[in-house]
């Protein structure tokens, strides 16, 4: 069951990329990209969260955020009631290395993650030198091996000799999620961890990661384009799903209703562009007025969806709306869309039209 | 969804000749195409005489994981097998106002003539299909100009088909590639590939690397595309469910061949190779229950050291004596449904398929098909 007291804390998350301009824009004025705007999120101990939304959405900034590798240009990232920024300064109680020990992260490209030079005791055994400088070699060669039990890689003395172009695309994931447990941390960042493996694949990494959520009491927060991973994933962690849109979070809720009964009409994209092998549930019409997504540079007024959206009227570009708790649901389940509004000048108002 | 299956051979299981499951007026025609590569280590057989006829304008999927020689067979269909490797068999193509036309004989030019005009081809990676310090108006215009089309018609084409594909074509069109989204870059070269009217498409992978959204927005867009153009289309891909929904039939490649070829809705439904059942269960679906997702166990073969009989043996649940000593030909479920493997029924009774148990309105699993007889295996 979830804890009280959040593992971490993100409100009101803002991270503004200045575009400088080359020497011939120098007059020019620097483009802002607003990759996450005003995003608040609170993952807990043994919690998975699953980010979903199409490339340039920003969850990719929002989750490097989350574990202190991307400064937040406005709100603030909270682990355990310590503000992870003030920690780096030094202005903190708990010192940094701790926090930057706890938040690991998984790449989408084990390829490019693990050093082709190196055998995999070694990719393994820098960082712990790097944090544990007390521990002695067979220490350090113990916890390896252990690991890389768990993660499924026997005989471990066998793989631990070997160079990582002798490992197969999962084998380098599982090397990849050992490093990340070696520092026993409190959450995982698996940044499309899944997605450059065969489809074949995915549900075994998957599996793999929600054991160990379990043994060592890791949270995860997943990120992936697909709906149907991250209800997987989540459903098995007893986690939630968040809807991510242009920079902002639009639907956050448990991987049952977000899947199954989505309320904000981007979630309902997402569920479109998910292929379903029951080809009677496959809806054939494009639920988008538009196919592209708009630049984050210049974001829709309103509701950003509102230039795509097949719901959107009149009002969607005067005026954003709020999280709205959905009703009759036990557990956290909301959506920023007007239309979970009783009263709003929106149903009164004119469907926009291209 | 009754068709009994049952009824249609009797208990000998006697093997079909493939021919039955040929085409009616079959635009290309691949038969007992091979490639092989002379390696140290023996003879590397990446396509193993595969069998198989485009239907005028079908759309087919053909899927199969990494190094299983999709890839292969796509390069094959235009006779462009990388060096050193040696092609063999069949490749005709049958246009619709010429003599029948056997590719493999062509000189070099005439190849030239028949690629892109006649059979154009889709790779994954558009950014590296592009010419990085070319406009894409510049490509439109090398192509028509190379093929000795009309430019000016060429270009109006070249308009319409961007417009179709939901991109503004002026704006594209004097685009360089990088200025370009990878969804729109993408977009781009497929109106590319079918501005010199095609009759058959060849893509292999061609939305990989876009996010899902994306990508099934481009699989609509094929399907108008193939509508307005009379096209021919082959997909290759490792994601089964993705095409799925664009797909007429579909063929499952495993160690380079077809293992199991038949209508979409057939393949998803009555899946009959062990393989083919495997993979449907290795994919988490949306409305499928999600607690018996299950993994395929062991690797896919080497290519040269594939195994002796049927190459999916060693991973078989179902695999006996017969299977280790003889390859199996195609059997046939249904008449447009071929499966390679000895035990289909067996793994049609024992392997019930995740996404086909649905749940009634109390929760509880129901399962709607012939298939799932059997219990667990």
């Amino acid at each position: 069951m979830r804890s009280e007291e959040p593992l971490l804390s993100l409100e009101n998350v803002e991270v503004h990329f200045e575009n400088q301009g080359g020497f011939l824009d120098l007059f020019d004025d620097a483009e802002i990209v607003r990759a996450v705007d005003g995003v608040s999120l609170d993952i807990y101990e043994e919690d998975v969260v699953a980010l979903v939304g199409e490339s340039g959405c920003g969850k990719t900034t929002l989750g490097k955020t989350a574990i202190g590798l991307q400064e937040p240009t406005g709100g603030s990232v909270k682990f355990r009631g310590t503000d992870v920024w003030e920690a780096r300064r030094g202005n903190a109680d708990i010192p940094f290395s701790e926090i930057r020990n706890s938040l690991q992260i998984i790449h989408q490209d084990p390829g490019s993650s693990l050093n082709p030079n190196r055998r995999v005791k070694s990719i393994l055994q820098v960082p712990l030198e790097q944090t544990h400088p007390e521990m002695s070699t067979n220490q350090m060669l113990e916890r390896i091996y252990s690991l890389l039990e768990h993660v499924g890689m026997t005989p471990a003395t066998d793989y631990a000799e070997r160079y990582p172009h002798q490992l197969s695309g999962g084998e380098k994931q599982r090397v990849a999620l050992s490093r990340a447990l070696l520092m026993n941390p409190d959450m995982i960042l698996a940044d499309e961890a899944i997605s450059a493996l065969d489809v074949s694949l995915r549900v075994e990494m998957m599996d793999l990661m929600l054991d160990l959520q379990e043994q060592f009491s890791t949270s995860f927060l997943f990120i992936s384009h697909d709906l149907s991973n991250a209800r997987y994933f989540t459903e098995h962690g007893d986690g939630r799903i968040g809807g991510m849109y242009l920079g902002e979070l639009v639907e956050v809720g448990p991987p049952e209703q977000v899947t199954q009964n989505p309320r904000h009409p981007y979630t309902e994209v997402l569920r479109w562009a998910t292929p379903n092998l029951n080809l009677d549930e496959q809806s054939k019409d494009m639920p988008m007025r538009k196919i592209d997504i708009p630049d984050p540079v210049d974001p829709p007024s309103g509701c950003r969806f509102h230039t795509r959206c097949p719901e959107a009227r009149e009002a969607c570009k005067q005026e954003t709306p709020q999280p709205q708790t959905i009703e009759n649901v036990d557990i956290d389940h909301w959506a920023s869309c007007f239309r979970e509004y009783d009263n709003h000048e929106y149903w009164q108002s004119q469907p926009l039209q291209d | 969804m009754s068709t009994d299956y049952d009824d249609t051979s009797t208990d000998d299981d006697v093997e079909m000749t493939v021919t039955s499951l040929d085409a009616h007026d079959p635009i290309m025609q691949i038969h007992d195409a091979r490639v092989t590569y002379d390696m140290d280590r023996g003879e590397s057989r990446v396509l193993d005489d595969v069998h198989l006829e485009l239907e005028r304008e079908e759309i087919i999927g053909v899927v199969g994981e990494s190094g299983s020689g999709k890839s292969m067979l796509a390069s094959a269909m235009l006779d462009s097998v990388p060096d050193p490797g040696q092609l063999a068999g069949q490749i005709r193509y049958n246009p619709e106002d010429r003599d029948q036309i056997d590719l493999l004989s062509l000189s070099k030019e005439e190849l030239r003539q028949v690629r892109w005009e006649d059979i154009s081809m889709v790779f994954q990676g558009a950014m590296s299909s592009f010419n990085p310090v070319l406009s894409v108006k510049a490509h439109f215009k090398e192509t028509l100009e190379t093929h000795d089309h009309n430019v000016k018609e060429g270009m109006e084409r070249a308009r319409e088909l961007l417009s179709d594909l939901y991109l503004q074509p002026d704006r594209v069109l004097n685009s360089y590639p990088h200025e370009l989204s990878g969804g729109m870059r993408q977009r781009a070269l497929l109106a590319l590939s079918v501005v010199l009217e095609p009759d058959v498409l060849v893509m292999d992978e061609p939305t990989a690397a876009l996010d899902l959204l994306m990508q099934r927005s481009i699989l609509m867009l094929m399907e108008e595309l193939q509508e307005s153009y009379d096209l021919t289309m082959l997909f290759i891909t490792h994601d089964l469910p993705l095409v799925a929904s664009l797909a007429d039939r579909m063929a499952i490649m495993y160690a380079f061949q077809l293992v199991e070829i038949g209508p979409t809705r057939a393949l998803l439904d009555k899946a009959a190779h062990p393989y083919t059942r495997a993979l449907l269960n290795s994919t988490p679906n949306l409305d499928a229950p999600l607690d018996e997702m299950q993994s395929i166990e062991g690797a896919s073969p080497d290519p040269v050291n594939v195994p002796d009989g049927c190459s999916y043996h060693p991973r078989c649940p179902f695999a006996e004596e017969k299977c280790i000593e003889s390859e199996p030909e195609y059997f046939l479920p249904e008449t447009d449904h071929g499966v390679a493997c000895f035990n289909w029924r067996e793994a049609k009774e024992r392997m019930s398929l995740n996404h086909l148990q649905a749940r009634d309105d109390s929760g509880e699993q129901v399962r709607d098909t012939d298939d799932e007889r059997g219990g667990e295996n």
